[in-house]
């Protein structure tokens, strides 16, 4: 509860901020500063009893340790986002506060998908972390790119909301309920399972599948991404991603399990089997590092969506690492690419020369997404594809699928290393737009170096799953 | 966690944050600070080292699950925790490493200072790095934290042989010694795979125990045989050994601490940690036994007519490397741990004192040009007699204990091993002084205009250290012939809980009787004076006008017995032929185009693909509709499987 209500209140205080706060930078330090304490307030949460203590929410919100766990990872993912990227954030409008206030109630949004214990949750929950992101995206009013796929988004969402809708429908219609318990409960009863209740699942199906950005309901992705200010896709990539996946998970897990037929695993491993192959081929023809990386997001949710195949222990695991490893690894490239004037791979040709710390952070971040021993990224698809294999090894061919599909994104993401430590800067122009700070490398070596930790020691995160 | 466990992890943590420190401040720390680091993070680590060997001998240890730090890799019910194992036999490797690594760190800081301010820290953080990898080596409770270890020598080995990376020579010696690493370590994962495969844990303590209960089979003996291979490759043993002679392309001091007192002796420390399996496989006993054994009289062969003064020490190095494999072949682990503790001290001592003397000769190596630095280099000249002593055996000096501790174990497994074994010991007291009386003894041969003069302060410190061992570490093994008491060996007994378990596996050799026992000591003796007295005389009087081309056997020996050559000739050439074969015809004609098919067609997929992505919002929620209507079909038409 602390994550839902404090950052619904950190964004009103942005609101307010942005009325009597003139200069962007204190606004920034004020956005810093309360997201430094909702992290601290979700760890508090994770530890102990939460703030605030609202038993007739009981049958709405129902807080999990692995729900709390990840608030914490949204939130500390958040906070490096906030730190490296706040002077980015400010240069992509005048209403910079609007813009922190906007990702609080994303947050909040997040927050409530962690812990929904009824459809009418889940919706609610999902409006409330879409619709901030139709105005991020459009953030940049003079730009055409920008306009245009917020539109889109916007028109899509409705679309896929219209979608979760009839699902939400159709399984009240069947079990009289939204609770996610009572529905649990009546359906093992109810066999065969009524046909307007799997229709409603697969309708739900669908609308998750597209808020995750899988295969083939991604077509919003690179449009969106590649149209959104960079600093923002860093944002939708990483954090409300992690968020949509988990929610899928809680939706789909538990109180819904008597729903899971064998022909569960062929829907989901046809999801996924798209998403990989989407995904990762077509990353590998982009020129912008923008573009591939909102493919190689659409590949990576496809990992993650092993965990929705699984419904394991080690799925869930998994999905700890992965999203606190990916999410730090893809806000970390993104905060140097929304600095940088030409954001092809040409870009970075020759980084390492004029800047060997960040070149060395961005290594380590790619390595981490192309999945990498000793890096997070690697234990991250590791768990999620051993998951899989415990849970039902007959689907082999999915397993080497996954991992071809990992040494394919090998390809593009290594064109980053190369450029950087291998090519020559041909122009004279400067690499980045606005002169980095001092700072700014050393942050993202401890990103990096945080990474390098989940790979070796991935206790220290998963240790939480089990007080 | 225990006491010993918070102090343990504090050992490898210095030299890595060394490591750090110099690798990445190396353009702005001054040489003086840069020494400092890497020598304070070796030096402090030898304290630990000595505080932990204090709470090990009162009798606590590190094993099992107090040793675990976390869980390194975990899945379902294997697990591999990292976790640290500290007993009698790692406390004594840590000490060694430690204390002769920091020596050779304090001998460095003056010995390296030619370099430039960024290769000097780079040399120091390798150096840091290095030592960092060997205690993960000797510390791991498991074969997969060793073997992380062993990868990280192996890689500071590279870095280090190739450290003047900018001639071509000296790169080549690093990838040649990584290339023939890589041969042994592929045995000993395999090794790691099989113990994995059958026991289900790679920790130490549990696989021993199930390997006794279990009693020898023919999986331990390929167990054992693969660990072996990996132990040739590191340890430099025939026919794995040829990366070690070029490997002295490195830096004197790196070829003391890398390739003398440490990393190559990590082999005698698997086999040694291992020793439960290998009692189980006798017949892998008498393998490490025979390649110990005709790898000292081998290298110690192709020693005596070496000119670079480098070349004679690693060939020598190889040698008494076969003996401690030896000592491991003939069951005399305690021998062999022993030998390697003295080696350390009278080799690094050698090499030490070789560098010292290449330093004075402005980086001459060649043996023909010194002569007579007696009078230039005196403290120089007094340690490496004492390292020349030791390690041909004369008494009272180390190498004469440990050594003759394998060879009496060798007589009581067999006295042929004996027999061949003393040979190689005359070899090497004859070689050692041949060096020394070259190189010290005489008239000077170099050049007149610059003589050589003493080293540095750094530089004579450790060699004195280093002597002082060299002459006095034997007392800690003492025979008990000398002692008339089972107890006297106090070394035995300090190892004797790490070692029972193989010991009381192994068939007994009737120990030889007093009588035999003074017999052996008093030939060998006598007969290694009588060498040193004939190397002395031959070499005193070396004129390098004199000097012939070798001739005859000599030169085989002169030729290193052609092993390169025979390898290039058999292995290599042909390898290449059949990598030509495959590179122009096979890679071409069908790997290239099936991989550069597949790149195609994910490229030619990834541009037809990028046309599915019209931008046109109305395709994208038609091509949804379709999908769902998909999923409808499999959901509620498909056949349930």
């Amino acid at each position: 509860m602390n994550l839902i209500i404090i950052s619904a209140l950190s964004g009103v205080v942005m609101m307010f901020s942005g009325l009597f706060v003139k200069n962007n930078r204190t606004i920034s330090y004020i956005a810093t500063a309360l997201i430094i304490f909702l992290s601290l307030a979700t760890m508090c949460e994770l530890g102990a009893k939460s703030w605030f203590n609202i038993p007739q929410a009981e049958a709405m919100l129902r807080t999990s340790v692995y729900g709390k766990l990840i608030g914490v990872i949204l939130t500390i993912a958040t906070t490096f986002y906030f730190v490296l990227s706040g002077k980015d954030i400010e240069r992509v409008g005048k209403h910079v506060a609007d813009y922190y206030a906007l990702m609080f109630f994303v947050l909040a949004g997040a927050g409530i998908l962690l812990s929904f214990q009824n459809l009418l949750m889940l919706f609610l929950g999902v409006e409330i972390l879409t619709i901030p992101l139709f105005i991020l995206t459009g953030a940049q009013k003079q730009n055409l790119k920008s306009n245009e796929a917020s539109l889109k988004y916007f028109l899509m969402g409705a679309f896929s909301t219209g979608i979760m809708l009839m699902g939400i429908v159709l399984i009240y219609g069947a079990m009289g309920s939204f609770d996610l318990s009572v529905i649990g409960k009546k359906a093992q009863f109810a066999t065969p399972i009524h046909g307007a209740n799997l229709m409603g699942l697969l309708l739900l199906l669908a609308s998750m599948a597209f808020k995750v950005s899988a295969a083939p309901f991604h077509f919003w992705t690179p449009d969106v991404y590649d149209g959104a200010p960079t600093v923002f896709t860093s944002f939708m990539a990483t954090i409300v991603k992690v968020a949509a996946v988990v929610a899928f998970i809680r939706l789909f897990e538990g109180s819904m399990e008597p729903f899971h037929t064998s022909k569960w695993q062929i829907l989901v491993s046809i999801l996924i089997a798209c998403t990989l192959l989407v995904g990762n081929i077509t990353a590998v023809f982009q020129q912008s590092v923008k573009r591939m990386l909102a493919y190689s997001s659409i590949s990576q949710a496809g990992y993650m969506l092993f965990a929705v195949f699984a419904f394991n222990a080690f799925g869930k695991e998994g999905i700890t690492i992965y999203g606190l490893s990916y999410s730090l690894a893809t806000i970390g490239i993104f905060s140097v690419l929304s600095k940088m004037q030409d954001i092809t791979f040409d870009g970075f040709n020759g980084l390492a020369r004029q800047y060997p710390g960040i070149a060395f952070a961005l290594t380590v971040f790619v390595l981490s997404l192309a999945g990498i021993p000793l890096t997070g990224g690697f234990l991250g698809k590791f768990y999620m594809i051993s998951a899989g294999a415990a849970s039902n090894s007959s689907y082999t061919w999915l397993f080497i699928l996954a991992i071809l599909c990992a040494a394919v994104s090998v390809y593009y993401y290594f064109r980053i290393i190369q450029a950087m430590y291998f090519k020559e800067r041909v122009s004279d122009t400067p690499v980045f737009e606005v002169p980095v700070s001092k700072a700014f490398p050393i942050l993202l070596i401890v990103v990096a170096a945080l990474i390098i930790l989940i790979g070796i020691n991935p206790q220290i995160l998963l240790q939480y799953l089990y007080f | 966690m225990s006491n010993l466990s918070q102090l343990a992890w504090l050992v490898p943590i210095f030299p890595l944050i060394g490591f750090l420190i110099n690798g990445l401040g190396r353009n702005y720390l001054s040489k003086t600070l840069v020494g400092i680091i890497g020598s304070g993070a070796l030096l402090l680590s030898f304290i630990t080292s000595v505080l932990i060997f204090n709470k090990v001998s009162a009798g606590e240890l590190l094993i099992g699950e107090a040793g675990v730090y976390f869980d390194f890799i975990k899945f379902g019910s294997f697990n591999i925790p990292f976790a640290f194992q500290i007993d009698q036999l790692t406390s004594i490797f840590l000490l060694v490493i430690t204390g002769v690594g920091f020596l050779i760190h304090v001998y460095s800081t003056s010995y390296m200072h030619e370099e430039t301010k960024a290769h000097f820290a780079r040399y120091f953080a390798y150096l840091n790095l290095f030592v960092f990898s060997m205690l993960l080596l000797v510390m791991g409770a498991n074969y997969v934290i060793m073997f992380i270890g062993w990868e990280g020598v192996g890689l500071c080995s590279y870095l280090l042989i190739g450290y003047w990376f900018k001639n071509n020579d000296y790169t080549n010696a690093a990838k040649k010694a990584f290339v023939m690493n890589r041969i042994g370590d592929l045995g000993f994962l395999i090794a790691i795979f099989y113990l994995i495969q059958h026991f289900g844990t790679t920790t130490y303590i549990d696989i021993f125990s199930q390997a006794k209960t279990e009693g020898s089979s023919s999986l331990i003996t390929i167990i054992t045989l693969c660990l072996f291979v990996g132990a040739m490759g590191k340890s430099a043993q025939l026919p794995l050994y040829t990366w070690l002679p070029d490997a002295m392309a490195g830096p004197t001091p790196v070829s003391a601490l890398i390739h003398a007192a440490t990393m190559v002796t990590a082999g005698i420390y698997m086999i040694a940690r291992s020793n439960v399996l290998y009692a189980l496989a006798p017949s892998t006993m008498s393998l490490v036994a025979i390649v110990g054994l005709l790898t000292a009289v081998f290298a110690a062969s192709i020693a005596l007519k070496q000119n670079d003064i480098k070349k004679v020490l690693a060939y020598s190095t190889v040698s008494q490397l076969g003996y401690m494999f030896l000592g491991l072949g003939v069951g005399a682990f305690t021998g062999a741990v022993f030998h390697v503790m003295t080696h350390a001290f009278f080799k690094a001592l050698l090499f030490l004192g070789a560098g010292s003397v290449i330093h004075a000769m402005h980086h001459q190596q060649d043996m023909r040009h010194y002569g007579g630095l007696k009078k230039y280099m005196p403290v120089t000249n007094i340690t490496m007699l004492i390292g020349c002593l030791a390690i041909a055996g004369i008494p009272p000096f180390s190498g004469f204990f440990s050594k003759d501790e394998i060879l009496i174990a060798a007589y009581a497994a067999n006295p042929i091993y004996y027999v061949i074994g003393l040979f190689g010991a005359l070899m090497t007291a004859f070689y050692m002084f041949r060096m020394y009386t070259m190189t010290f003894l005489g008239g000077f041969r170099g050049d007149h205009h610059h003589l050589p003069h003493e080293s540095p302060k750094p530089m004579t410190f450790a060699l004195v250290v280093l002597a002082i061992l060299a002459a006095v570490a034997g007392f800690i093994g003492l025979p008990e012939l000398f002692t008339h008491n089972p107890e006297g060996h106090k070394l035995a007994n300090y190892l004797a809980p790490v070692f029972k378990d193989g010991e009381a596996l192994l068939a007994k050799h009737a120990h030889p009787d007093h009588t035999t026992e003074w017999i052996l000591l008093a030939v060998s003796v006598g007969l290694i004076v009588a060498v040193i007295l004939w190397a002395v005389k031959t070499y005193k009087v070396y004129k390098l006008e004199n000097d012939a081309e070798p001739q005859g056997f000599s030169k085989i020996l002169a030729n290193k017995w052609y092993v390169d050559e025979i390898y290039d000739a058999v292995i290599i050439k042909p390898i290449l032929a059949i990598g030509d074969f495959f590179g122009k015809v096979i890679e071409t004609k069908g790997i290239d185009k099936a991989v550069n098919g597949v790149g195609k067609a994910i490229n030619f997929g990834s541009r037809k693909f990028r046309y599915l992505q019209s931008g046109n919002v109305g395709n994208y929620i038609l091509i949804m509709i379709v999908a769902i209507i998909i999923l409808v079909r499999i959901l509620f038409y498909l056949p349930m499987s």
